[in-house]
């Protein structure tokens, strides 16, 4: 199997160290920058066009701005090439709809790269609901409390216009994971910083759930911490029990050093948490694993290829989520209550 | 200073039992309630005298008294306590509906006694901490707080809270006040919009008031704020609940636990299992001293009528929002200090 990336920044190499676990072969890089360096790492060819990657690969796997989803999608598909596309799957509805009757009207796969599902701490958490270990659901609280991503050229994260924002881009995440566990939402309310101050260095955003099981959620999503600074959680109760879990409290490697002589150098007046040494790009909520969930989700992406099995994630999930997002940003446009 | 405990009905009075004699120049006369068997057997493990109805209580003239019934008979204790002269520190929510509120106010200015709501989280030390940060501007302009002030259902404990009629509500009413009163106090704003979800997923066969609730606010500085008011800790938690926030704004984060500071014991002694000892401070006995001090100077009390007020009008705001689906203006209100 071989396989194309598209796009070389935060994402692209990640997915590009997840392929190299699976048994497929990466064999091109298509990226307006950084293309050559991942390339090179992987012993792929570089591409100066989008259609001759295509020729070259049976999978194309999309890690480009949210914008370029639809276009480069119907591209593939036409082109007869299975697609991976990061979430988002797109900024609409419409355009979301159209990529997945695209990829169906020519026979090939769509997979939408939902990873937060493959991390190991949501996946037990969802078994242990719906094994009923808490009863009916009744008040989710999930939080993504992050950095804004950072991009010395480029930050396409901070147009709403190719990315649709923390709530769309970050917090669809926990939207979907949401919505796997209690069911389709009837409506939904939001606030951010940014809705109230368009200016704000930062953003931050409360979006309050309801669904038609009658359980409701509370999703945070942040991007204002330091560079580095990645927090995850989530307090999921029911009528017969509770789960508990945050990132602060699980780290089973933490570090407590003496600055660097370069970082005490570069950032004489601030903590290592807050200078870390790589922050460029979007931030990663990863902690150590036997299998990080991005290789997990490649892999699973491998084996539905081969043996035509389904995903865990379908398109139409994606959609879903996708869905709640667009309805919290109407929220956060109007000032009020939407419902589904 | 001679003081009184009106009503056992609350949850916190064995705790103001406990704490009040450890307080200087503070003379505990005893406690009046109206449940014979709850109060002997307090009577009896305390040794602080049970003085019978309210108003044999006051016929003793004690200087202040903390009113600890059940949410609907505040109004009534505080009357008679305000006609007796005592001032008067009063469980929150101050009352079920505004007329109620309105009334005590009326009474205690009529009669020259001072009104003080019982928000002990104000007197916490984390949350004094985060407060002088704020006030000092160390997180840059303020995006939005994200606060969780989760219990278990407190019907074990006293039946009356899952009372419509005595409480007013469920967990809305409960809960939603103390983080209320921090947001407006934390912010020096006034919480202007509210938007709830409220339900009863918790205990939907055994009682009929509102388990859960999550509110979304804005204050009138601009920040938006949520409030986790749910009952949704099960009995086996380690502790009754919890409360945490966080703010984040333009600096980062802060987050406070306030109740963190605590052991873990695993015992078959324990009365849960685990379970979580406290071994921080009891913001209790502060605000117990605060008003103490507050009586003894005749100087206004440090949390007032109107913050007792204003943080119920927003827990009926949440049931307003929830039965309109739609976000509830609160307008006319002044900024706190």
């Amino acid at each position: 199997m071989r396989v194309g990336i598209v796009g070389a920044g935060t994402m692209g190499v990640m997915h590009a160290a997840a392929w190299a676990q699976t048994g497929a072969k990466l064999v091109g890089v298509y990226s307006l920058r950084d293309g050559p360096e991942l390339a090179h790492r992987y012993s792929a060819k570089v591409f100066e066009r989008y259609d001759e990657l295509l020729k070259a690969v049976d999978v194309v796997d999309l890690c480009v701005p949210t914008n370029l989803h639809p276009a480069m999608t119907a591209q593939a598909a036409e082109a007869g090439k299975h697609v991976v596309c990061e979430k988002p799957p797109a900024l609409t509805m419409a355009e979301g709809e159209a990529m997945i009757a695209t990829c169906e009207r020519a026979g090939v796969r769509l997979f939408i790269a939902m990873v937060v599902r493959f991390f190991p701490q949501y996946r037990a958490a969802q078994q242990l609901v719906a094994a009923g270990q808490l009863g009916a659901l009744g008040v989710l609280r999930l939080r993504r409390a992050a950095y804004q991503p950072r991009k010395e050229v480029d930050n396409w994260f901070l147009d709403e216009a190719r990315s649709g924002g923390m709530v769309v881009d970050m917090m669809i995440h926990d939207f979907d994971y949401a919505r796997w566990l209690a069911g389709p939402v009837i409506r939904v309310y939001a606030q951010s910083a940014r809705a109230l101050a368009p200016d704000s260095s930062g953003d931050y955003a409360l979006v309050t759930l309801r669904f038609a099981s009658g359980a409701m959620a509370i999703v945070e999503g942040a991007w204002a911490n330091p560079p580095g600074v990645f927090r995850t959680g989530f307090d999921l109760a029911g009528s017969e029990g509770l789960i508990e879990w945050s990132s602060d409290d699980t780290a089973t490697i933490r570090t407590f050093l003496q600055p660097s002589a370069a970082q005490a150098a570069a950032c004489p007046e601030r903590s290592e948490a807050a200078c870390p040494e790589r922050s460029e790009g979007a931030g990663l909520p990863l902690a150590p694993l036997p299998e990080d969930p991005y290789t997990s989700q490649l892999k699973h992406v491998y084996r539905a290829i081969k043996t035509g099995e389904p995903f865990a994630v379908t398109p139409q999930d994606s959609l879903e989520a996708l869905r709640i997002a667009l309805a919290a940003r109407e929220s956060l446009q109007t000032g009020l209550v939407v419902t589904l | 200073m001679k003081v009184g405990i009106l009503s056992l009905a609350h949850v916190h009075a064995d705790g103001y039992l406990a704490l009040l004699p450890e307080l200087p120049d503070v003379r505990l006369i005893g406690f009046s309630d109206d449940d014979t068997e709850r109060a002997q057997a307090t009577a009896a493990r305390t040794d602080i005298p049970w003085l019978g109805s309210d108003a044999a209580l006051l016929a003793e003239r004690p200087d202040a008294v903390i009113i600890c019934s059940e949410n609907a008979k505040h109004r009534a204790a505080v009357e008679q306590a305000a006609a007796a002269g005592a001032h008067v520190l009063c469980e929150k929510p101050i009352a079920t509906t505004l007329a109620d509120a309105l009334s005590m106010r009326e009474a205690c200015e009529r009669h020259g006694v001072s009104f003080m709501t019982a928000f002990p989280m104000r007197f916490d030390a984390s949350l004094q901490a985060l407060k002088a940060m704020l006030k000092q501007g160390e997180l840059g302009r303020v995006y939005g707080i994200n606060g969780i002030n989760h219990a278990e259902c407190p019907s074990r404990h006293r039946a009356w809270f899952v009372d419509p009629e005595l409480a007013g509500g469920g967990a809305v009413m409960d809960h939603i006040v103390h983080l209320a009163d921090l947001y407006r106090w934390l912010l020096a704003s006034e919480i202007t919009a509210v938007y709830a979800e409220v339900g009863n997923p918790f205990l939907p066969e055994s009682v009929a008031v509102d388990t859960a609730c999550l509110a979304s606010v804005t204050l009138s500085n601009g920040v938006f704020a949520s409030i986790d008011a749910s009952w949704s800790r099960p009995s086996s938690y380690p502790r009754w609940g919890q409360l945490k926030l966080e703010v984040v704004g333009e600096r980062g984060a802060v987050a406070i636990d306030a109740f963190a500071q605590h052991l873990t014991l695993y015992s078959p002694h324990a009365s849960r299992q685990p379970s979580w000892v406290n071994w921080g401070g009891n913001p209790n006995r502060a605000m117990l001293a605060a008003f103490i001090a507050s009586v003894r100077l005749g100087a206004p009390p440090p949390v007032t009528w109107q913050d007792g007020y204003q943080a119920l009008r927003v827990a009926l705001a949440c049931y307003a929002s929830q039965a309109g689906g739609a976000v509830v203006p609160l307008g006319g209100l002044t900024a706190v200090g």
